[in-house]
């Protein structure tokens, strides 16, 4: 019986070859968006869940208060004694590890030097995560300060093996390092990652100022691994006076939250978590589930069409002994076997799709067949699109009684005013034109901030670290390269000019009140030419200047800071900064520097020699951007050879800021375009069905004289209104949920009603082209043809 | 056999009833080969779909084999099917998607026979009805007298006591209404099959050992054929 129905299943599939195509292509499309869309949720949501305790790890982080004592904002950093003072004080503290912000430092085997992610970190780091350890001691690999832990691409591009255990790298160009351990790569979605790793006792010996305590120097992240039977609320309760106790005056306190949930929530609101990147995730979800749905409706639209064919089929076996039974489980038996097709398609259409999806995202997801998990995910997902895409099918068909069938040859319907088939298509429209809406008001959000002002030449202007002899040799530096024409100007700066980077409390101003020291303030420390450079506009006053040595105590501010400090002639007001006399020589206009959907803070431009870190160089527009970047490589080159040159432009490290939207613009625009298509094809299906049904009818109002138009009319006319329908249903819906989005950003554009209006008739449009393409060809025939039959 | 008593048939209609059967009574024996004849409208497939119990009587009392069946819940009715009722429809009714082999054997595997005894009733029922050849064709590739002879195989194979023709060479050209009509009166006569069937022509009714007239519902006469 089994061997029976699969193969008339089979055979089915073989003999309706144009419905079996648009339904497993359909549902394969469907799937591979919905296992796509999983991956990456699945990817998004295992974040920091490596290892089997991985649930016990917790940050610590810190909720700042403001001069009323209520929760200000939530970092997620500490000083550098919270740790130690923890996992001193509290048996369930297990392990304890600080580490930094783990940036691009230079590592090399001998001339061949890198750029790579590393990070110092305490030892005890070692029994908080579950490295795999390829060669090397777990338990000493970080013990003396000159030790370091790589990873095996590490190992791979700097020595060409990963067997390199006790061979010597050198750090920074100063320092000899023995690796005492390699690991397997961390996988992507790690918020501690790191390509090389060293201890935190070589960090103090490099670093004056990280060896001295520090409750307040928030430059430090801190994770700590707890006994499993802690109760977080009470240890969260125990230690919260500890800054208070340490360090009065703090004013703030820290908690430990689990890192394992800290990417998904990472937005505080009073001290609560409320939410964060989770949403994103679950919306994805929603998607997933909503395109797989509507490809599941797709299905049982087709199946159901055929029902009067099926019908006589049932009727049949019902008088020749078959039981409801074995009549459903041979439909069900039918879908299995178009969904499994549909899945083979599937993981094709993935595995082809994936480089690009992974590419657009900038992550890397893949399959990995010899999880045995993902095996049993995939079967459990297609057997449930299988029993869903066939449970309505099977259950509708098996139901009809034989007499009724073979009589009448199916019975109409019986006088419902709108059949569950069309409530299902108007369900898939709808969904569809919500997404084609969210999709063009997330693109025109997106628009709108790239459309916002940065406030200088972000398409002119290249950055790179001052790293090495780059400091020192700064002034060389300008010189060298002013001469070679490739820039025209260059200032050196405390951090990047496309991200915020440092910000400070405690300013004081003639008039400023207590409270106001509570204000912060961005900061960037720079010397000369930051304005000639960047291209920020200059509203008063101007920019430092080596002619007025007085300027050494100078510092520019921001309009917005003006404002703030309430300050009428800003030009030569003297201000207190970082507990300095300075002078204010120069106000200039808001650069976007922080998030682009929020208004900037007031901000200080401070002259300081002595801390660097980028230089910002705006390019030559007379040269080619490829000679600029060669003559500017060649001359870093020779100024500092120990490190290779990484030229960053601004407008990429900009476009970084959008990453977030544009990938839940991308997404938005790839599935959404690809539930319209899902949709359109079922529709396709459903009139070349309906037309086929119909062929009879048609031939009979050719003879009596019925138009083409006429008659394409007839055909297209019921799916039409099925259609407006959705549109009346999808766009209030839409309207609804986009507005609630647009509302989360304080810069956002409005929701365009032509917007509305072009998503309503693109979509009439295409499900217009798709029926009367159907409608066309059957209204076409020859009658003769039509009425044959019978 | 079939005991039929005061079974009446009627939808209601705007407050009126419409009458399909009225009054009938009729007692069929095992090895009768009955035609039910009348004009059109007269309620013959009602009675026929009565009596394969597709249709319910909406009044009257209806025993097959001496149990009452009316109003029997469907597995039971099912099981009926299996082991003793055949079908013959006018329109063959055979399963597009199956071959004429598979076809033969679906009732077979519903009624749950093994394997082997079901290719030799398979082998048989083609051999009998000269269709080796044929029996891996599509419905769609064989003429209307060969389908129908399918129909009959399939009826045949589950081995019923008693079979149900609605009109089986309705759609058939003479001779091969003809050569049906011989198969079924060797059934008949040689297996002791009750037939029951209901047509139009006169000619075939001849092979039948009764005739039902029905006229407007209502038995109007009940004769036996004198051979």
């Amino acid at each position: 019986m089994f061997k029976l129905n699969l193969k008339i299943a089979l055979r089915n599939l073989w003999r309706n070859k144009t419905s079996s195509f648009i339904n497993i292509s359909g549902l394969a499309i469907g799937l591979a968006s919905c296992l796509l869309l999983l991956l990456y949720v699945s990817y998004e949501w295992s974040y920091d869940n490596q290892g089997k305790d991985a649930s016990h790890i917790y940050k610590v982080l810190t909720n700042y208060l403001d001069i009323n004592k209520r929760i200000e904002g939530t970092g997620e950093n500490t000083g550098n004694m919270a740790g130690p003072k923890l996992k001193e004080d509290y048996p369930a503290v297990q392990a304890m590890s600080r580490y930094e912000w783990g940036g691009p430092k230079l590592i090399a085997n001998g001339t061949k030097s890198f750029k790579k992610r590393g990070r110092f970190a305490d030892a005890d780091i070692l029994n908080i995560f579950e490295y795999t350890f390829l060669s090397g001691d777990r338990k000493t690999a970080l013990d003396a300060p000159n030790n370091v832990i790589v990873t095996a691409s590490t190992a791979q591009t700097l020595f060409g093996t990963t067997d390199v255990l006790n061979k010597t790298v050198r750090f920074d160009n100063k320092l000899s390092l023995k690796i005492t351990g390699v690991i397997k790569d961390l996988p992507g979605n790690t918020s501690v990652y790191f390509d090389f790793l060293m201890p935190w006792s070589l960090y103090e010996t490099q670093f004056d100022w990280v060896k001295s305590p520090s409750w307040t120097n928030y430059n430090w992240e801190t994770v700590i691994k707890l006994d499993p039977s802690t109760d977080i609320a009470q240890f969260n309760s125990a230690i919260k006076g500890m800054m208070e106790k340490n360090h009065p005056h703090s004013r703030s306190f820290i908690f430990v939250y689990p890192l394992n949930k800290l990417h998904l929530n990472s937005t505080f609101i009073n001290g609560k978590s409320s939410g964060g990147k989770i949403e994103q995730v679950r919306l994805f979800m929603g998607l997933a589930i909503g395109i797989l749905l509507i490809a599941c409706v797709n299905f049982m639209n087709m199946a159901t069409a055929k029902s009067e064919r099926r019908a006589k089929e049932v009727g049949i076996k019902k008088t020749i002994g078959a039981t409801r039974g074995s009549l459903i489980s041979q439909f069900l038996m039918e879908s299995l076997v178009l969904t499994f097709c549909s899945a083979v398609m599937a993981i094709v259409l993935i595995e082809l799709t994936l480089p690009l999806f992974n590419n657009l995202l900038g992550i890397t997801l893949a399959i990995s067949y010899s999880n045995f998990y993902v095996w049993a995910g995939l079967v459990a997902v297609v057997i449930l699109t299988g029993l869903i895409a066939g449970s309505y099918p099977a259950f509708y068909l098996s139901s009809f009684n034989p007499i009724q069938i073979l009589k009448k040859k199916g019975s109409k319907n019986n006088g419902q005013f709108i059949s569950l088939r069309q409530i299902l298509v108007i369900g898939q429209f709808s969904f569809a034109v919500i997404l084609i809406i969210a999709t063009t008001v997330i693109y025109q959000q997106i628009r709108f901030i790239k459309d916002r002002p940065v406030g200088y030449k972000v398409n002119e202007l290249v950055e790179i670290e001052q790293d090495g002899n780059l400091y020192e040799k700064f002034d060389l530096l300008k010189t060298r390269l002013l001469q070679s024409g490739a820039v025209t100007a260059l200032a050196q700066t405390s951090s990047s000019i496309t991200r915020d980077g440092s910000s400070f409390i405690g300013m004081e101003w003639q008039g400023s009140a207590a409270a106001d020291k509570l204000i912060t303030f961005n900061q960037i420390a720079t010397t000369y030419d930051f304005i000639k450079t960047t291209g920020v506009s200059l509203l008063e006053g101007r920019e430092f200047s080596p002619h007025f040595a007085s300027d050494s105590a100078a510092v520019m501010v921001n309009r917005s800071a003006v404002k703030r400090m309430n300050l009428t002639e800003p030009i030569g007001q003297t201000i207190l900064y970082h507990g300095e006399k300075r002078t204010i020589v120069g106000v200039f206009d808001d650069f976007i520097w922080g998030s682009p959907v929020q208004s900037e803070r007031p901000m200080v431009v401070a002259f300081n020699k002595g801390w660097g870190g980028r230089v910002i160089m705006h390019l030559n527009p007379a040269n080619t951007t490829a000679a600029n970047l060669a003559s500017i490589t060649r001359i870093i080159k020779e100024i500092n050879p120990a490190y290779p040159v990484d030229i960053n432009f601004t407008d990429r490290l900009y476009a970084d800021k959008l990453n977030t939207q544009s990938i839940l613009g991308v997404l938005s625009n790839l599935f959404g375009g690809l539930a319209i298509f899902i949709s359109c094809l079922g529709l396709f299906g459903l009139t070349a069905y309906s037309a086929e049904q119909r062929t009879k009818e048609i031939g009979v109002r050719k003879v009596l004289g019925a138009s083409v138009t006429s008659l394409m009319k007839l055909l297209s006319l019921s799916f039409l209104k099925m259609v407006m329908a959705a549109i009346i249903i999808g766009v209030p819906v839409a309207d609804y949920i986009m507005s609630g989005w647009l509302k989360s950003f304080e810069f956002h554009t409005t929701i365009n009603w032509l917007v509305i209006v072009l998503a309503a008739m693109g979509t009439l449009g295409i499900a217009l082209v798709t029926v009367s393409f159907q409608a066309y060809k059957a209204a076409k025939t020859n009658p003769v043809q039509a009425l044959k039959y019978e | 056999m079939i005991q039929l008593q005061n079974i009446e048939k009627y939808y209601a209609n705007k407050g009126m009833k419409s009458y399909i059967l009225r009054h009938v009574s009729t007692t069929i024996r095992q090895g009768e080969f009955v035609s039910i004849m009348g004009p059109s409208g007269a309620g013959k497939s009602t009675l026929l779909n009565i009596l394969g119990m597709l249709e319910e009587p909406t009044y009257g009392t209806y025993e097959f084999m001496g149990e009452n069946v009316v109003s029997l819940n469907e597995r039971k009715r099912i099981e009926l099917y299996r082991n003793h009722i055949g079908f013959v429809f006018q329109a063959y009714h055979l399963i597009d998607e199956m071959t004429v082999a598979e076809n033969i054997e679906a009732p077979l595997l519903y009624k749950k026979v093994g394997a082997a005894e079901r290719k030799s009733r398979v082998a048989e029922m083609l051999d009998r009805f000269n269709m080796v050849a044929k029996k891996d064709l599509f419905p769609g590739q064989l003429s209307g007298g060969q389908q129908q002879l399918v129909g009959i195989a399939r009826a045949l194979a589950a081995q019923p006591l008693l079979i149900l023709a609605d009109e089986p060479t309705g759609n058939l050209q003479s001779a091969q209404a003809l050569q049906i009509m011989d198969l079924f009166r060797k059934l008949n006569e040689e297996e002791n099959i009750t037939i029951i069937q209901v047509t139009h022509s006169e000619v075939n009714a001849g092979y039948g050992s009764r005739i039902l007239h029905l006229l407007d519902g209502v038995i109007s006469e009940d004769l036996q054929v004198v051979v």
